[in-house]
């Protein structure tokens, strides 16, 4: 009989791997988190993650997230990644029991996505007098204002914590993060 | 002779408080004050420092991977030895869903009782609990096949734990506290999960733990591990067999037919890869044949003397 099974589950395999639904809702992922589909195939989606984390940050994907479901992730506008900033080691990578957040080493090298203004609705491209993102940004050199006092975001610098996108005075907010899982695709709102 | 309802369902009751200590556990877990026990259903971590893991769902992330990962394996590892000398305890005493099926059998049978009938039906619906391995191998196939962890996904005994996690969490977070608000921010996170739940539970109107018996993969991983385990249901040798009175098979969740296959087979324990320790069968049997235990009944076991006299009067 289990023998049966692994023939039919091979071949189930190889038919999902084919037809399979491919395209995923991009999600925000802790920092350290493996690319996408090395995240999928090792979290064993045991919430240790969700449950380490100081500031109640990460959630629980739902049904949603399709078989990510268990898979944990964030909202920066609801609540952002603050690095752990109190702490000596960032809680979710430590309490990780597989590799799926994998050590990083050390807080600059988080790579969880980038922070993207919208030009058309922030208030400092519009005319008015703001910079709350570049002044709660933790990482120096992340968001800096442009001669004309605009944010500008280094992708280089950038590790995605998010923080900017939860202090934005707009509603919606205007700097969001792209996630590292959907690369260079148009940034999308994650709810 | 006494009605044995008299008696106190022990080994029943032990378990149902065990499976609700795991429980609750789980949802203490999500309390920062609470440190002794992280995690949930696939993987916990006891006092920030003992990892604890579902064997299955640990050889499903090894071959989804294609790495492996120490503090799992360890886990596994740990859970799986103690599954060696205790049997599949975890299907009858720690699972979730064992309790919450257990919960709805329960239910009907005092409707069933209401309703004026004395004995329980025989366990129907038999089914060859070999397709619980083949589930297992389909699994496994598909997890190193897609790289997934294929039933971790759609584990109802996961949707439990993450159900526990998530109402706390949302009952947490939301500052004014009110059902409605917790139940909707449930219901778009794991609504359909709790959908098949129900169906699961439904099945039960089939017949009783068919899900278990006859398709879940861990039950099966461990049933694979734990089958000839020490711990077992031992029988009475000089007792068995005198009476047909059937209250073990009738009481067996697993449908495993004590008396035909084991009492009357002249065996002296129950070495059935569907037992799960539960003790339903102990605690039916109004003569004391059968006892959980390590060793094989020796004639002085005086509790047992105790309840045969009582049964006597």
């Amino acid at each position: 009989m289990a023998g049966i099974g692994v023939a039919a589950g091979l071949g189930a395999g190889c038919w999902i791997n084919k037809h399979g639904p491919s395209s995923r809702k991009p999600l925000l992922r802790p920092p350290g988190a493996l690319p996408e589909d090395d995240l999928l195939a090792e979290c064993i989606r045991c919430a240790l993650c969700i449950e380490a984390c100081p500031w109640d940050t990460l959630k629980l994907a739902g049904f949603e997230a399709g078989l990510g479901v268990g898979t944990p992730y964030l909202v920066a506008r609801r609540m952002p990644c603050y690095l752990c900033e109190k702490y000596d080691e960032l809680k979710c990578i430590e309490a990780c029991p597989t590799n799926a957040l994998s050590e990083v080493p050390d807080r600059k090298s988080v790579r969880m996505g980038v922070a993207v203004v919208d030009e058309k609705r922030c208030s400092a491209f519009i005319g008015s007098f703001c910079k709350a993102c570049a002044e709660a940004c933790p990482i120096s050199g992340a968001i800096v204002l442009d001669d004309n006092r605009r944010p500008i975001v280094n992708e280089k610098v950038c590790v995605g914590c998010g923080i900017c996108d939860h202090v934005c005075p707009t509603e919606p907010s205007s700097i969001i993060i792209r996630p590292a899982s959907i690369g260079d695709q148009a940034p999308e709102q994650v709810s | 002779m006494r009605r044995r309802r008299n008696r106190i369902a022990k080994w029943t009751w032990l378990r149902r408080t065990t499976a609700c200590v795991f429980l609750a556990l789980i949802v203490l877990g999500c309390f920062q004050w609470f440190p002794w026990f992280k995690g949930s259903t696939t993987a916990t971590r006891l006092f920030s420092l003992i990892p604890l893991a579902d064997p299955l769902a640990a050889i499903e992330i090894t071959f989804a991977s294609r790495q492996l990962h120490p503090r799992l394996l360890i886990g596994a590892g740990l859970l799986l030895g103690f599954c060696l000398l205790m049997g599949p305890v975890f299907c009858g005493w720690v699972c979730p869903l064992g309790l919450l099926l257990d919960l709805n059998h329960a239910l009907r049978e005092r409707v069933r009782r209401l309703f004026g009938e004395r004995r329980r039906p025989p366990v129907s619906g038999r089914i060859p609990s070999s397709i619980r391995f083949g589930v297992l191998g389909l699994v496994l196939a598909i997890s190193l096949t897609t790289r997934m962890p294929a039933f971790q996904s759609l584990s109802p005994i996961n949707i439990i734990g993450w159900s526990a996690l998530e109402i706390t969490q949302a009952a947490r977070r939301i500052d004014a506290v009110s059902i409605a608000s917790v139940a909707s921010s449930y219901w778009t996170v794991l609504g359909p999960a709790a959908l098949l739940l129900l169906a699961i539970v439904l099945t039960e109107f089939v017949s009783p733990r068919i899900w278990c018996r006859g398709f879940c993969p861990l039950g099966a991983c461990y049933a694979l591990v734990g089958r000839f385990a020490p711990l077992r249901v031992r029988i009475d040798p000089g007792e068995a067999g005198k009476t047909r009175c059937e209250h073990c098979e009738r009481h067996c969740p697993m449908g495993i037919r004590v008396m035909e296959d084991y009492e009357f087979a002249g065996k002296d324990s129950i070495d059935h890869p569907d037992c799960t320790r539960c003790g339903a069968c102990v605690d039916s049997c109004p003569r004391g044949v059968l006892k959980l235990g390590f060793t094989p009944f020796s004639s002085r076991d005086q509790c047992d003397e105790e309840i045969r006299a009582d049964s006597s009067l």
